[in-house]
């Protein structure tokens, strides 16, 4: 299915919309074992760019980014807020979810939507993880260290620790969330009723 | 029910309306400036540094007619991040610090290194929530758009879609409002149904898969409102080139200068940073 460049910028809009108030609701998290939250802001980037391709994914993924720092900056609440007013933790990884989505999805060739699509949830939900967790550890190193009272050197396990046990979860979700919209939008458009058309 | 009022209390980058210097800016000018700001800001290591840049956003707060207290509400839940990360550095002291003792009591002391490390680090932090909230708040949603497309309008010029990415936030703007309150609708209707957000009870499984009838409609509902927009507006034969504008962004000598400003001070931050010796 090729969009022409409108439906794509309107969308890649809408959908960034969706990730934002699920930022700054407390929708955006998931509650999760020991306290530990699981967000699913992410999941508007990897529907975008499943359906409308790489650069609107990328879009969504700027608004999400952006929204996430001076979420971090304005109104913080949780202690490592202050390591996500670094724009390179905050916005770079979220830039890449949707190419990394949408390239598995690819990888289906256009068959078996619901699994294409909750594969490609999967890998972009774990690709947000492993991402940001990476330049936490590259950038904020000795932050975390002082926080958690660990040594630095024990910080690279941590993270790898957090990546695996979060992120499988977090891909998990993601693949559930991304799986139902998709499969719920592409049965929508293809039975062509829609409830909102017919209000309108 | 308190739970399912999200709305009265976001406060994320509301504009603050003022008649000061800052404000009459154009909004590209304001994007230069957030740039030479944030860009010394993350990427210097000195604690000298980030004082100078935080004192900096501060006198462009007051410029701002706004008080920087209102900027900093949010510092104080942090503070205990500081605290620890400060014990941390104080406690365990690296063989390889041969700088000052600054103060000593009794097995832990205080070098010049450590102080210089957490100072940083909590500046960095306040001169964050400084220049990023000063920006929101002297910058309207509709030029946040808008000065998107003219910060960016040089690499325009090379083939980069400026224009198309100011439209998408501009309808992130304008969608954020009717997102927030389709799903408002959506918790109420699923809460009537006897579902429970947040505050349940059952494992964290089924209150995940609880978030399932919230996150689906509201996605679906989004995208059937933007493929209605989109049609409406290629039925208007809207194209995204050569788009003239209602407003324009008032030029003028004074933001001129003050875009000028905003590359030097970008210069001499990162200059005086790597000069700094903590």
């Amino acid at each position: 299915m090729e969009h022409s460049s409108v439906k794509k910028i309107v969308t890649a809009g809408a959908l960034g919309a969706v990730s934002v108030v699920l930022a700054v609701t407390p929708l955006g998290f998931l509650p999760w074992f020991g306290g530990a939250s699981l967000t699913i802001m992410h999941i508007p980037v990897i529907v975008t760019a499943v359906l409308e391709g790489p650069v609107a994914g990328t879009v969504v993924g700027l608004i999400f980014g952006v929204t996430s720092l001076v979420k971090a900056a304005v109104a913080p609440v949780g202690p490592l807020d202050p390591l996500f007013t670094n724009p390179l933790v905050s916005v770079l990884p979220r830039l890449l979810i949707g190419v990394v989505a949408w390239a598995v999805y690819k990888l289906f060739r256009g068959k078996l939507t619901p699994l294409a699509a909750g594969a490609a949830g999967a890998v972009g939900g774990f690709a947000n993880t492993v991402l940001v967790l990476t330049m936490l550890g590259l950038s904020a190193a000795d932050q975390i260290a002082g926080v958690l009272g660990l040594e630095t050197a024990a910080i690279p396990a941590f993270l790898a620790g957090i990546a695996l046990s979060n992120g499988l979860v977090e891909a998990a979700a993601a693949a559930v969330f991304t799986g139902a919209v998709v499969s719920a939008w592409k049965g929508i458009a293809e039975g062509g009723a829609s409830k909102l058309s017919k209000e309108a | 029910m308190k739970s399912l009022e999200f709305f009265s209390r976001v406060s994320i980058g509301r504009y603050i309306e003022r008649d000061s210097a800052v404000h009459r800016l154009s909004p590209a000018a304001k994007y230069l400036w957030l740039f030479a700001f944030i860009l010394p800001v993350s990427a210097l290591r000195s604690a000298a540094a980030m004082a100078l840049l935080a004192a900096a956003a501060i006198a462009a707060t007051a410029l701002a007619k706004i008080r920087p207290g209102y900027l900093l509400r949010g510092f104080v839940p942090v503070l205990p991040l500081v605290g620890v990360a400060a014990a941390f550095q104080i406690i365990f002291t690296s063989p390889a610090d041969s700088s000052a003792v600054l103060l000593a009591v009794g097995p832990v002391s205080v070098t010049l290194r450590e102080a210089a490390a957490v100072g940083g680090m909590a500046l960095r932090f306040l001169a964050m929530m400084l220049g990023l909230g000063l920006f929101t708040s002297v910058i309207t949603e509709g030029d946040t758009a808008r000065g998107i497309e003219d910060v960016l309008s040089p690499l325009a010029k090379l083939g980069f879609p400026a224009h198309q990415l100011a439209l998408a936030v501009a309808v992130a703007f304008r969608f954020i409002p009717i997102v927030a309150g389709e799903l408002e609708g959506i918790v109420k209707a699923q809460a009537a149904r006897g579902a429970d957000f947040g505050t349940g009870k059952g494992g964290p499984l089924r209150r995940a898969r609880a978030y399932l009838p919230l996150v689906v409609p509201v996605t679906i509902r989004a995208l059937e409102r933007a493929e209605a927009l989109a049609e409406a507006m290629e039925a208007r034969c809207y194209e995204a080139r050569g788009r003239t504008r209602y407003v324009e962004a008032e030029g003028g000598r004074y933001d001129l200068v003050a875009r000028l400003a905003a590359i030097a001070f970008a210069g001499t931050s990162l200059a005086l940073g790597a000069v700094l010796p903590w």
